[in-house]
């Protein structure tokens, strides 16, 4: 019964998406993900951060989304993203072609962000209701990880601004937009997988299993 | 390919259109994010706009822990230009292991590397690792190139890097002290802010001696008669004095207001220094009254005043200097030579010109004193000349320079040099003590043409000279790095030739004289830190300073003597014996250049810290705290070091010293 309510939810959603976003979500689906066994160097990362009106994912809108790529140990300028639906009003295909290409850019590669249930809450909201689309990558979540592999510099959960302070990065003065943050997110994500090679966490899948074991622990313990 | 097939391809191709543009928006913002720093830093900040979008469009951001190597000679054919966003590098020689010591060197915020091998396309031949945790802007090879050949700034910057920093740091500097100049007063300021606010005055009815023994006192050329309303009836000058008093034989105990000139000119505090100027032109006077709004006295103000207005012009200087009768007169005139320094220094003049320039006043100022003080002595018929030492020898006086200078003389036949020697003795304690007076102060080391010591004939500095030469002791040595840096400063120039050539034989048939003055003159090393920028503990008492000259400048100067007298350079001046020096001994001359620079940037900078902290008349030192440079003169002083290390390193070499 459940199977055949998302099906149908799907469905429906599909429906009124036109046939370019279509065939692309097609493809998408039928694509394979990366492989998460490779040694981070290998590994395509995709960093992201979004644009809210508000921090419910359930009632507020999803503005924008930034993202970079990090692999081959940089952070390269020509694998970004940056899509800004303030103007859109969500304004019909537009936005459908537009979150569709965010789809086609991550690639299905392993996402990393800070906070995850409100980065991933909005996005899964809108891929849901856009697309159709069960939106669940696997995700890296950097506020449960950060304190995990430098529990010298912090233990417990804590603002992104407060890792900033202790790494030192210059954070530009006033108010950071998105894609600046999606950058500093990126430094951190580029210091935390040196420290986490050192403890022997040298594969995407060693650090998702770390990012869902230091959550699990934190949220039950 | 069914119809239905293309069209499916077609659409398709809409959101990767999509997807292609949303990528290009996601780079132009982290372009913008990078662009954002590349504008806080040299020579980034000079670039044109197309040239700053290049790089922050190619540059990836890369990460190195503490500790790991970022290139090496290892790591093959150099495939990136690197740009220290925050961290520290190290930057190692590799192989040669005698010299690694003088090779480390540590790179910052702002720094790139490694320019030379990526330029080339070769392997770096050192090796960098970062001591901190770095961010770098990795600049692929190619775009590297690109950037060279279309943007002149960075090709500058890569193939000239002190000069073009030096450049940058001329113009701050410009920048900074036009701001300075303009709070300075010009001849459209009110006369409310210039001259004496406290002329002095006295009362009409005061006896012509006491009035002009307040003068006497005063040190005043004029006086303002004023009743006890402060309003002003007259001026008294010494040109009254004559025409009124003495040729009118008016008696001394006569009231002061039947000598004054009646009916001064004044002026409203509000007019400009250009109206006073326009007054003395036209009515032939030298100083204008200053009242307020109810026609009380509240200042004066002479053509003097005017004239250090405008920019104290060189001519003015030297005719002051060469017209000047006594030391007052010259005291003015020293002043005039330092206002004027400031101003060169403002227009951005550099540190070798400003030098020149200021030994070349001083010289001036010093003959005058010299004259001056002849027509008490009489040396006619004998041949005797002034010799400078030190810096002043050199030609490389700042601000606070003290006295070093000697004489020679030749003894004619049949005359008992004791006796002339006191003669040239009593001289030279008067010159001493008026040079002095004008602002050159006596030299602590007593090395003075009043010392017996330093006051010696043609054959006696001969044998002076031999006899350090022959024993390079600990104190021969110091004094060769003062006396051998001689010039004749007044007086039979024959004489200091004749001591040039004698020296320059001596030293060129004595390789061990000039080994220990090498060793000697690496004693002290640059304070390059080998993690840190600077070493600033060096100088006990004072932490967080760098001296500039006993760890900057001397090391250049100590290195110039050492080439000049292995290659027989008669010049004293540090860049021109460098200059010259480096032709003899076939040193290229874009090495040279570099090394030059960083001499003069340090000299510069040591000028610029006499000024701004010297107080008028008093010593200015030559400590500064490197964290208050900004970043442009901190990588400059960086660079400027690393050149005083490389010609240090030379000299270890030339001379086999270990």
């Amino acid at each position: 019964m459940l199977g055949l309510k998302k099906f149908l939810f799907r469905s429906s959603a599909q429906a009124h998406l036109p046939d370019d976003v279509r065939a692309s979500l097609d493809l998408w689906r039928a694509s394979k993900a990366p492989p998460l066994d490779d040694v981070h160097f290998q590994t395509r990362y995709v960093v992201v951060d979004i644009v809210s009106s508000g921090t419910n994912p359930e009632n507020d809108r999803l503005l924008g989304i930034a993202a970079c790529a990090v692999w081959k140990g940089a952070i390269q300028p020509d694998d970004t993203f940056y899509v800004d639906f303030s103007t859109l009003d969500g304004e019909g295909s537009t936005v459908d072609r537009e979150l569709m290409a965010f789809l086609l850019f991550a690639a299905k590669a392993p996402l990393v962000t800070y906070h995850v249930p409100y980065v991933g809450g909005f996005l899964q909201r809108a891929f849901k209701e856009r697309l159709g689309v069960d939106f669940q990558p696997q995700w890296i979540d950097l506020a449960w990880l950060l304190p995990s592999m430098f529990d010298d510099k912090g233990d417990s959960i804590m603002p992104m601004d407060h890792w900033i302070d202790v790494f030192g990065l210059d954070a530009g003065g006033g108010r950071r937009d998105a894609m600046a943050n999606t950058l500093l997110l990126a430094r951190i994500f580029q210091m935390m997988t040196v420290r986490s090679v050192s403890k022997q966490i040298d594969t995407a899948a060693h650090l998702l299993a770390e990012s869902r074991a230091s959550s699990f622990l934190r949220r039950t313990h | 390919m069914t119809t239905q097939q293309q069209a499916g391809q077609e659409k398709e191709q809409a959101v990767g259109q999509v997807e292609m543009s949303l990528r290009q928006d996601g780079r132009a913002r982290m372009a913008s994010n990078t662009q954002a720093f590349l504008r806080n830093h040299a020579p980034f900040n000079k670039m044109q706009p197309d040239a700053l979008q290049l790089f922050a469009d190619k540059a990836k951001i890369v990460f190195y822990a503490a500790g790991s190597e970022i290139v090496g000679p290892d790591s093959g054919k150099v495939r990136y230009f690197y740009l220290i966003e925050s961290g520290k590098v190290q930057a190692r020689q590799a192989g040669e292991v005698t010299v690694t010591e003088y090779s480390i060197l540590s790179l910052g915020a702002g720094e790139s590397f490694p320019i030379g091998a990526v330029t080339a396309g070769r392997p770096s031949t050192n090796v960098y690792k970062a001591v901190e945790d770095t961010f770098c802007y990795q600049l692929p090879a190619e775009d590297f190139l690109v950037l060279l050949a279309s943007s002149p700034e960075f090709n500058l910057f890569c193939t000239r890097y002190i000069a073009s920093l030096l450049d940058q740091s001329r113009c701050q500097l410009q920048l900074q002290f036009a701001q300075r100049a303009s709070e300075q007063q010009t001849l459209n300021s009110p006369l409310v802010g210039i001259g004496s606010r406290t002329p002095i005055t006295v009362s009409p009815e005061t006896p012509l001696r006491a009035a002009l023994e307040t003068m006497s006192r005063a040190g005043v050329g004029s006086l303002v008669i004023a009743g006890e309303d402060r309003k002003a009836v007259g001026v008294f000058t010494r040109t009254d004095l004559l025409d009124r008093v003495v040729l009118a034989e008016l008696p001394l105990s006569a009231p002061v207001n039947q000598a004054m000139s009646p009916l001064p000119f004044m002026l409203a505090e509000h007019a400009t220094a250009y109206d006073a100027m326009y007054a003395m032109a036209t009515h032939g006077i030298r100083h204008v009254l200053v009242t307020d709004a109810e026609g009380k006295l509240t200042g004066v103000v002479s053509e003097r005043d005017l004239f250090s207005l405008q920019r104290v012009g060189l001519r003015q200087i030297r005719q002051s200097i060469d017209g000047a009768h006594n030391v007052e007169a010259l005291q003015q005139a020293a002043a005039d030579v330092r206002q004027l320094a400031f101003n060169m220094l403002a227009q951005g003049v550099g540190a070798e010109q400003l030098t020149q320039f200021i030994s070349a006043l001083n010289d001036a100022l010093t003959r005058r004193v010299i004259q001056l003080n002849l027509e008490k002595h009489n040396f006619d018929g004998i041949e005797w000349g002034w010799l400078a030492f030190g810096s002043e020898g050199r030609d490389e006086q700042t601000f606070s320079t003290d006295q070093d200078n000697g004489i020679v003389f030749v003894p004619p036949v049949g005359a008992t040099v004791d006796a002339l020697k006191q003669r040239f003795l009593a001289y030279a304690l008067d010159v001493n003590n008026d040079l002095d007076r004008c602002g050159f102060p006596l030299c602590k080391g007593n090395i003075m043409a009043s010392n017996p010591q330093w006051c010696l004939t043609l054959d006696e500095w001969k044998d002076q000279f031999a006899t350090w030469i022959r024993t390079p002791q600990p104190d021969a040595l110091l004094n060769a790095t003062i006396f051998f840096d001689f010039r004749a400063l007044y007086g039979k120039a024959e004489l200091a030739d004749a001591m040039r050539r004698h020296l320059l034989s001596l030293t060129a048939s004595s390789p061990m004289f000039l080994r220990a003055m090498a060793k000697n003159a690496l004693d002290v090393e640059p304070p390059l830190g080998k993690i840190r920028d600077f070493l600033t503990d060096l100088e006990p008492g004072k932490p967080g300073k760098i001296d500039l000259k006993k760890y900057g400048s001397r090391i250049f100067v100590d290195v110039a003597r050492i080439y000049a007298m292995a290659s027989g350079v008669h010049n004293t001046n540090s860049i021109q014996r460098l200059r010259l020096a480096a032709q003899r001994l076939s040193i290229r001359s874009d090495e040279i250049d570099a090394v030059l620079e960083g001499l003069n940037f340090i000299q510069l900078l040591r000028l610029q810290h006499q000024y701004l902290e010297g107080e008028p008349g008093t010593q200015g030192d030559n400590l500064i705290d490197p964290d208050t440079l900004n970043e442009l003169d901190r990588r400059i002083l960086k660079e400027s070091f690393r050149q005083a290390r490389k010609i240090q390193t030379r000299l270890k070499l030339d001379y086999q010293v270990q």
